[in-house]
């Protein structure tokens, strides 16, 4: 009964079809695995009367740590007021644990902080400063409301050789048309929405940038994605690391990947980092191949 | 770093506190009872009942036996931390804000709102350690705040000093056996309220947080401003970390306009600063509403902080904020070590 055929997940409800009047239910089996955890098999009767079996999945970590004798017998107290009711341990009810918050003191915290949301409110910024401009007589106000409208052509419309033509188009500036004329142009084929657009694009944080990912190989199962975090940040920033792990173990499986901002640095920690000796192994690196 | 949550209060935090040791964290919500915490793992100790009002303000004494703690029902009322058995009850004419032990716990201040024709007060009790002692009803010494309300107030080291921080952001220095007033120093912007005191390890100065945007490192002696922490968002609590040279501040945008932000905008956040270079270097988020108190575990290795959301937010520091150095920092070290 210990091994069912098909793994159940790690805590998995079962509804058992026997439904016996009995309300004997077997003692809570426990047995020890391979991997060093432990499978917990207990038996409740639910709403319905019927019974029910649980199989968890446990793995069992002692931290020990050594507090001043008064904190450690004041951790016997027993619960009073609400708390009269609950049993050992924090309960459910009051107590849960929050999303993990990262969380680095640095003194260029700011700027980095600034960077994304320049990201965000960059186009804003950029039309900030624009005015509007006539096309008609360069008056400020848009060229549907000129008081010229009817009389005289638009300054571009005489040709676009035309030397009064170049700067007032140049003051567009980015996200304007191309070059004064009428056709459409698309958004990245605009001026200076090569630049600007294009870093927009793939700065966001989740998006997988394959041209600056490292992959790690030959990573030591001890290893945790803070430590190779901080050896590939010497190079610059780096923006994703991610430790393939076992999902039962808790082990690395000997591979990574590090994005970084930019390529440049990433090339440079492949040049530096492969061949290094890290935990016993010597790693290599190289340049992540492109999602097929 | 991942924070535990404690949800045992269904109104806004008003206070937090931890014990000297740092392993239980008290918290006082405007509902009507008092929460005791381990520190390490969320675990609800129990909860004291007794106050017909609003609480604002808990401390623990030093030998972490009993609590304090004051209401608006206009009563402090103290507690044995085990048995949460409430053992005294001292009537005030106004509600009470603000309760502080002194660093022995042989005496137990308590600030007193202005309202219904009285002005604010702080009063001082005795206060006998041993929880099967009967606790004096006298108040041993009363200072009157004729000019502005005292807002919050504390004992400095030795108990020599009281110091009060006041709704029209001055500072005074009473002393502490004759009540008489020694120093009154306009510290922060006029007429912002002082929204909280703490102290350093060694009482000698202390940090306040204020409606105007700022929190000040003041020494005690002279009410000399030693530092500024500047900060974008009106601020309620300010707090210094042991072990690591840094204070936390919280606050946020005030409570009525909460509804009409996203977290985002409303500055929800701690903030952490470098207490000598008062520079910002990191901040923390995870509250829906303003950070109404913010407390540190005196050993260093964790701080709470309760919102007006309701929930008190325990967070672990993990390595990265010990091992967070200025580059000056690391050169110094090094010189010395040579």
């Amino acid at each position: 009964m210990s091994k069912v055929a098909s793994r159940p997940d790690w805590a998995d409800d079962e509804e058992l079809d026997d439904t016996i009047n009995d309300t004997t239910l077997p003692q809570q089996t426990i047995t020890t695995n391979k991997d060093g955890t432990k499978t917990i098999i207990s038996y409740r009767l639910n709403d319905d009367g019927k019974k029910v079996k649980t199989t968890r999945r446990i793995r069992f970590t002692t931290h020990k740590e050594v507090v001043n004798p008064r904190v450690a017998e004041r951790k016997q107290w027993a619960k009073f007021g609400l708390s009269a009711k609950d049993g050992a341990g924090p309960a459910s009810d009051t107590t849960s644990v929050g999303e993990n918050i990262i969380f680095r003191p640095s003194t260029n915290w700011r700027k980095d902080a600034k960077e994304e949301k320049t990201e965000a409110g960059s186009m804003k910024d950029k039309l900030k400063d624009k005015k509007v401009k006539c096309r008609i007589c360069n008056g400020e106000h848009f060229t549907a409301r000129c008081p010229f409208k009817d009389t005289m052509a638009p300054v571009g419309e005489e040709g676009s050789a035309d030397v009064a033509a170049g700067p007032a188009d140049a003051v567009e500036g980015p996200g304007g048309l191309g070059s004064g004329k009428s056709s459409y142009v698309p958004p990245h084929m605009r001026n200076g929405a090569a630049a600007s657009g294009g870093d927009r694009m793939g700065g966001g944080k989740y998006e997988r940038n394959d041209e600056s990912t490292l992959r790690v190989t030959n990573v030591s199962e001890m290893a945790e994605e803070q430590e190779l975090r901080d050896m590939f940040e010497r190079f610059g920033r780096v923006t994703r690391v991610f430790l393939a792990k076992d999902r039962e173990t808790g082990l690395a499986k000997g591979f990574a990947f590090i994005s970084f901002q930019e390529r440049t640095d990433a090339a440079k920690a492949c040049e530096k980092m492969d061949g290094y000796g890290f935990k016993h192994l010597i790693l290599r690196v190289e340049f992540a191949k492109k999602a097929a | 770093m991942r924070p535990i949550l404690l949800q045992g209060h269904e109104r806004a935090l008003t206070q937090i506190k931890y014990n000297r040791d740092g392993d239980i964290i008290f918290s006082t919500a405007k509902d009507q009872h008092i929460c005791a915490w381990f520190a390490h793992n969320g675990e609800r100790l129990g909860t004291y009942h007794g106050h017909q009002g609003a609480l604002w303000t808990v401390d623990v004494d030093p030998t972490s036996t009993l609590i304090a703690s004051g209401a608006a029902d206009n009563t402090v009322r103290l507690w044995e931390i085990r048995s949460g058995k409430c053992l005294k009850v001292w009537e005030f004419n106004t509600a009470v804000k603000r309760v502080e032990f002194n660093e022995d716990g042989s005496q137990l201040l308590a600030v007193t709102e202005k309202r219904m024709g009285f002005l604010g007060t702080i009063e001082v009790m005795d206060i006998n350690l041993d929880p099967e002692a009967e606790q004096s009803d006298e108040k041993v010494l009363t200072i009157t705040c004729e000019e502005s309300k005292a807002t919050v107030a504390g004992w400095s080291y030795l108990s020599k000093y009281i110091i009060a921080g006041h709704e029209d952001g001055t500072v005074s220095q009473y002393d502490a056996k004759t009540g008489e007033q020694l120093d009154n120093t306009q510290i922060h912007e006029p007429d912002m309220p002082i929204t909280d005191l703490q102290w350093s390890a060694d009482r000698t100065y202390f940090i306040t947080a204020s409606k105007d945007k700022t929190a000040k490192l003041i020494n005690v002696q002279d009410l000399e401003v030693m530092k500024t922490y500047v900060a974008d968002t009106p601020l309620n609590s300010a707090s210094i970390t042991p072990k690591k040279d840094f204070v936390i501040l919280g606050g946020g945008q005030d409570a009525m306009g909460v509804t009409q932000t996203d977290a985002r905008q409303g500055k929800f956040e701690a903030r952490f600063y470098h207490k000598v270079f008062a520079e910002e270097i990191g901040r923390v988020r995870g509250h829906f509403g303003p950070l109404n108190s913010v407390a540190v575990d005196p050993t260093g290795k964790s701080y709470a902080s309760g919102g007006e959301d309701g929930y008190v937010r325990v967070h672990q520091f993990d390595k990265g904020y010990f091992d967070f150095t200025y580059e000056v920092e690391r050169q110094a070290k090094a010189q010395g070590q040579m």
